[in-house]
């Protein structure tokens, strides 16, 4: 059976897909258990629950294996949330695919009555409902800002899509987008394709690492307790070999570095401490050190190796073949189709005429994705609406293929009529259009069932901030991995600003200065300004009518990838 | 070896975990006169609690060796 098993301090997705293929199964089976509005007869706002994640992962999983041999089912998933959950938000989902229905209510009957016994998850306190006059001043949403700054009160992504114009805050988008953006149904890789995707199950060490005692030095073992002067060698094992035996006292074993000692209790001792002659050995010199590497040294059996969410890396991978998990759980690579629009854009190759620019989009979008296993198709849509229209009639499956569809469009509201208008075309409902962020304030963002579209606006810089702040959390959601996350630094130079009325992401410099990033700001005038994007390498985030920051002033900044896998 | 501590026990121990430095392996009631010995107030808990050794239920004959994540799980309600 496929389990897959989620512990979050965010809200679980209104909708979740069903694992599999369609047709493989007859049945899929949800439970949700929501937080009640009372416990013990008071009235309540929120439960906090606590849990040990690791474990109930584990338990989750036994449990789910054990009921499964009794009632098969094809796949299950569990996801339980964890923190402070309010009333009337899932607490638990658990969705149970099978053949029949009839195995897949009795896995979830039984599962449910076991995990309230076993799985180590505890109710920690209630919140007691509140006076209405107190109301404003305590947000509940715990942690619902991973990318820093202050927490949302409001609920996103309740069914109320943008009517004509929607603007919203930066953490409001990042939540809108966070919400809708749910994690993709994995898929079983082969290692050499898995760089980068996000793993969606925990691995677990099979058995000790190492699984015997291994030696460490060139020499002789002999039981550790053993106190002979003299010995007999009775065996030779060299690094690939297994050759299980019991020692007495007054034995020795010729051992080379790494090879795996004959029983359990050994110590080796340095061939350099010890004289042979023949078969018969005599220690020169006496030796404090074991020189063994104990069986489950590095990693003891059943210890979490990998976590899920763990986005994979050269490192990961590596651990994973030493334990043979060689097809891991993990996210699939997502099709990505990108569009430029624009009359006035010509190719980099060729020369502008008057009123014409080149197009740095598709490069620019084209190497930023390269920080994510996916695959990108890109094209252009000329400005007419018609035309616009016929070609994407052309490339429907293309679009209906995608799991994210970024559309570069012009700087001006008409271009941002002009996109919106395209997306709704296609289908897309529009969560937001516009952002209270400088730059990239024409940001749009929609939704299509799972897929989603970002309506990016025309300028590079624009496209910059709102690709590793909007695009980049998107992604992370369908892959199931965790989103880019503001970090704390120091400004190096003061911040020379005129008030915004709108929250900034500042294009920036930063590089470790002892323990802390310091964060060199950029020169940039406008939204267009491009030349500050080859130096940038981060975006401090500076608060609405702020002003002139004077240096070493402490601020959140998010680290961009500027180079090809800084992401991975 | 290392002892967590969870839901109410944090509450009665003050602490979320502790290292114990257990000189040899400790079987199940050894184990819970070192707690005690450290943390009385987990007396009044012990009827209800199961200890977990390395993630799992720990059965009655288990033993506790020093390079072990020992976890006291009080009774449940997750769900």
């Amino acid at each position: 059976m496929e389990i897959e098993i989620q512990l979050t301090d965010r809200p679980i997705a209104e909708k979740i897909l069903p694992p599999g293929q369609p047709g493989a199964v007859g049945a899929w089976l949800e439970f949700r258990g929501v937080v009640r509005g009372e416990e013990n007869g008071q009235a309540i706002r929120a439960i906090e629950y606590e849990a040990y994640s690791e474990m109930a992962g584990r338990e989750i999983r036994r449990l789910l294996q054990e009921i499964s041999a009794r009632h098969p089912c094809r796949a299950a998933k569990v996801i339980h949330r964890v923190g402070v959950i309010p009333v009337g938000e899932t607490a638990i989902y658990v969705g149970v695919a099978s053949p029949h229905r009839g195995e897949a209510f009795a896995l979830l009957a039984e599962f449910m009555d076991r995990l309230k016994q076993d799985v180590p998850i505890w109710k920690r306190r209630a919140l007691p409902a509140e006076d209405e006059s107190k109301k404003n001043h305590a947000p509940l949403a715990p942690s619902l800002s991973p990318l820093g700054g202050e927490r949302v009160a409001a609920r996103p992504g309740e069914g109320k899509f943008a009517s004509k114009n929607s603007l919203v805050s930066l953490n409001e988008a990042l939540v809108e987008i966070r919400t809708h953006c749910q994690p993709l149904p994995a898929v079983r890789t082969p290692l050499a394709e898995a760089l980068g995707r996000v793993l969606r199950e925990t691995i677990c060490a099979p058995e000790d690492l190492p699984p015997v005692d291994r030696s460490t030095r060139d020499g002789y073992a002999i039981r550790a307790d053993d106190a002979s002067k003299t010995f007999s060698v009775v065996d030779t094992i060299q690094a690939a070999d297994w050759k299980p035996r019991q020692l007495k006292p007054g034995e020795a074993v010729r051992v080379a570095t790494g090879a795996a000692l004959p029983c359990d209790g050994l110590r080796v001792v340095m061939q350099e401490h010890a004289e042979r002659d023949g078969d018969k050995l005599q220690i020169v010199r006496p030796e404090n050190s074991m020189n063994v590497r104990l069986r489950g040294e590095e990693v003891r059996q059943g210890r979490p190796l990998v976590s899920a969410g763990t986005k994979l890396n050269a490192g990961a991978l590596a651990m994973l073949a030493t334990v043979g998990n060689v097809n891991p759980l993990v996210s699939p690579r997502l099709r990505i189709l990108h569009f430029t629009t624009g009359d006035e854009i010509v190719t980099p190759d060729q020369t502008p005429k008057p009123g014409q620019v080149r197009d740095s989009n598709s490069i620019l979008i084209r190497s930023l994705l390269q920080n994510f296993p996916c695959d990108v198709e890109q094209s252009h849509l000329p400005e007419n609406f018609e035309l616009a229209k016929s070609e994407i009639r052309n490339r429907k499956s293309q679009i209906e293929n995608a799991a994210v569809l970024l559309v570069s469009g012009g700087a001006s509201v008409g271009e941002t009529d002009f996109t919106r208008a395209l997306l709704e075309q296609l289908g897309f409902e529009i969560v937001f259009n516009q952002i209270d962020l400088r730059p990239g304030r024409p940001l749009i963002f929609g939704v299509n069932g799972s897929r989603v579209v970002f309506g990016l606006p025309g300028n590079p810089l624009s496209h910059f901030v709102c690709f590793h702040f909007a695009v980049a959390t998107a992604l992370a959601g369908l892959s199931g991995g965790e989103p880019p996350e503001f970090l704390r630094g120091q400004l190096a130079e003061k911040l020379d600003d005129k008030p915004c009325p709108r929250e900034t992401l500042w294009p920036a410099r930063w590089e470790w200065n002892d323990a802390t990033p310091r964060l060199r700001p950029l020169a940039w005038a406008s939204s267009g300004d491009i030349t500050c994007l080859a130096a940038a390498n981060a975006l401090v985030r500076v608060p609405a009518n702020q002003g002139s920051i004077e240096k070493l002033t402490g601020m959140d900044f998010l680290p961009v990838t500027a180079m090809i896998g800084g992401g991975i | 070896m290392r002892v967590l501590f969870f839901a109410q026990l944090k509450d009665a121990t003050g602490c979320n975990a502790v290292e114990l430095a257990a000189v040899s392996p400790l079987n199940t009631p050894q184990l819970w006169t070192e707690l005690l010995q450290r943390f009385p107030a987990l007396a009044a808990h012990r009827p209800n609690v199961r200890l977990a050794r390395n993630w799992e239920y720990a059965a009655p004959d288990a033993i506790f060796a020093d390079n072990d994540e020992v976890a006291l799980i009080p009774p449940v309600s997750g769900g």
